[in-house]
């Protein structure tokens, strides 16, 4: 019978409703031999290729300016995850770009303690910030060639938006665990070195879970199919 | 209950709203969009505004948009929507209802886009103004506090449909916008004008051109800036606004306005009124400065209006009008931001067989206030207004206001 680490439940209902923890499942010591497996697959999605329309805006002088069609890839992870996994990394770091009035890439999935860039390309200022509970900001206006960076300390799901182009949004993941993948241009994901057990593995999109299902990484590892379609 | 046609209009347009968000929303998402609806890939998209304004008393008439309407006492709702059947083409159109009017299409126009790397666009139909830089701001959203600018709500004693016989008539309505009555043309009591208004859209042509650091713009429509929509549907007017930002930190922009102000139907009052003698003129700069978490923005505008001389004392000359404010905006906390603004309105003088005065009396307000963002598309939003009039049978006034605004 696997053991509970008692510390595996301590979490915010929250924070767990949104199935970003891990919950020790398993949670008991891994086989001395064990290999890892590679869960991977492709996620289809209704509209894989989206740009945020502007807000329709009557008052303007002219059409707003153009942007090119931006990615809005899923995230798949594994809610529940392996024991070890909370071995936080105070070095990592990932970038979130302001180009063309659009935040790039448009859903970054990251672990708990990563820093996070906001450089900002654009000639306009951009204002990033975000209302999430999970991590709630304000870095003001900074313009073209500045960077202001923000750190994650907790799980869960931040939305950013500019204050200055409400057009602009983003999501940022942010995980207790490094078992999640974000799919990409051709729907295709990959999340290596998970060791066996059963879990359950979950595919988000633009801001809510939308599948969920049980997937087991066999003793001999190797690779684990699972394909989604989100409808 | 019983409701205005207002509050019918508005009960249905939110009504719709909901419908319109719940079907497009799934119920796992938030349960308030962050951005438009769109429909059929994009060629449709749906925006909206509601905002419900309270505030204390203003037996100064000072927040009055019209005769029976407060900017500081209302309820209003926009639905704004966007058809872009090609990339070229787009038709938008505004519909907005609020307290004291029925529902109005405020803006519809179509929008031609000829090059699609090139910010060139042409606008025909009921279009924003180009003058000055606040009335594409007007919105309770874009507004950091409640109050609006007093030269883009305070009610002069200017009428376009009824002139004053007199330099007599013109000082004896100081300090009475919000009910103005002239001998000549519309002779019923009516409330004055703002300098410029920006609760209705002018009929006309504008055209578009910018690249990253400077924008022109041109428009020829019907009215002038104080009155947009003449009831007669008479007057041309011809206004630009040039903007330039040296750098993302700064935008400066000035803008001119020449247009017919008497409306058609005075004339026809009074046959034999000299020709000529109808014009608003104005100019205007405006400037923006933003850096970090401050947002610094200031317009001056300047606008003269003939009027024809009558009678003995005659108006000599035009009556003319210097505005100005200036706001700051600081964000202190994620969602949460402080405000304040002073603002100040001069009036020439004019001479009455009593002396000399200034044809309407000066004000001076300044607003403070502060706004939280609590939910992606809410804003609550509070604010206290005190004013300072040269005139009229209140002097001083101090008043507090709560707004709160969603918008999707």
């Amino acid at each position: 019978m696997r053991k509970t680490s008692s510390s595996c439940s301590r979490v915010p209902w929250a924070i767990a409703a949104l199935g970003l923890v891990v919950l020790a499942a398993p949670c008991g010591p891994l086989p001395l031999l064990a290999v890892d497996g590679v869960i991977r697959g492709h996620v289809e999605l209704p509209h894989a290729q989206m740009t945020m329309d502007a807000r329709p805006n009557a008052a303007a002088m002219g059409a707003p300016a153009v942007r090119p069609s931006e990615l809005r890839p899923a995230v798949v992870y594994l809610s529940t995850a392996p024991r070890g996994a909370f071995e936080p990394d105070e070095s990592l770091r990932a970038t979130m770009n302001q180009e063309n009035q659009t935040f790039v890439p448009h859903v970054l999935a990251i672990a708990v303690g990563t820093t996070v860039d906001f450089p900002n390309a654009d000639l306009v200022f951009h204002n990033v910030f975000s209302l999430s509970r999970t991590k709630s900001f304000d870095l003001g206006r900074y313009a073209r060639g500045s960077s202001k960076a923000v750190r994650f300390d907790r799980p869960g799901v931040v939305q950013v938006f500019c204050d200055i182009h409400s057009h602009m949004s983003a999501y940022i993941l942010v995980f207790a665990h490094r078992y999640f993948a974000v799919t990409d241009e051709a729907g295709r994901y990959a999340i290596p070195r998970v060791p066996p057990g059963v879990y359950a593995l979950a595919v988000w999109h633009e801001g809510s879970v939308r599948q969920t299902r049980q997937i087991t990484v066999p003793d001999a590892g190797g690779f684990v199919d699972a394909d989604f379609v989100v409808r | 209950m019983r409701l205005s046609p207002a509050g019918r209009v508005l009960r249905v347009g939110l009504a719709a709203t909901v419908i319109c968000v719940a079907w497009s929303r799934p119920a796992s998402a938030q349960f308030w969009p962050s951005h438009p609806l769109a429909y059929f890939e994009g060629k449709l998209l749906l925006a909206g505004e509601v905002s419900a304004t309270c505030g204390g008393s203003d037996p100064g008439w000072f927040t009055y948009t019209s005769y029976d309407t407060s900017a500081v006492r209302r309820i209003r709702g926009d639905v704004t929507v966007e058809v872009r059947p090609l990339p070229q083409l787009a038709v938008l159109a505004e519909l907005r209802a609020e307290t004291g009017g029925g529902i109005q299409p405020y803006a519809a126009y179509l929008r031609i886009t000829p090059f699609r790397d090139r910010a060139i666009d042409v606008q025909v139909g009921r279009i924003p103004p180009v003058f000055g830089s606040y009335a594409r701001r007007a919105y309770p959203q874009d507004n950091p506090l409640i109050g609006d600018p007093l030269m883009y709500q305070y009610l002069t004693t200017l009428r376009s449909d009824a002139i004053p016989a007199t330099a007599d008539d013109v000082l004896r309505q100081r300090a009475r916008g919000w009910l103005v009555r002239y001998p000549i043309g519309n002779t019923q009591a009516d409330n004055g004008l703002p300098v410029i208004a920006v609760s209705r859209y002018a009929s006309g042509v504008e055209a578009r051109a910018g690249s990253s650091s400077v924008e022109v713009a041109v428009a020829v429509t019907s009215g002038t800036p104080t009155e947009p929509r003449p009831a007669d549907g008479s007057g041309v007017q011809v206004a630009g606004h040039v903007a330039w930002r040296p750098s993302p930190v700064v935008t400066l922009g000035a803008s001119a306005s020449h247009g017919t102000f008497i409306e058609s139907s005075v004339r026809t009052a009074r046959p034999g009124l000299p020709a000529g003698h109808d014009a608003q003129d104005a100019v205007g700069a405006d400037g923006e400065v933003s850096w970090g978490r401050w947002l610094v923005r200031g317009e001056f505008i300047s606008s003269a209006w003939e009027l024809p001389p009558v009678s003995a004392p005659i108006i000599g000359g035009s009556l003319s009008s210097r505005a100005g404010y200036l706001e700051a905006k600081i964000r202190l906390r994620p969602g949460i931001y402080a405000a304040a603004r002073a603002d100040r309105l001069w009036f020439s003088q004019l001479s009455g067989s009593s002396g000399a005065n200034t044809w309407d009396a000066d004000v001076t307000r300044v607003e403070a206030g502060a706004g939280w963002t609590f939910h992606r598309g809410f804003l609550l939003k509070a604010s206290v207004m005190a004013h300072w009039r040269d005139g009229g049978r209140i002097t001083r006034e101090q008043l507090g206001a709560l707004q709160i605004v969603a918008w999707f």
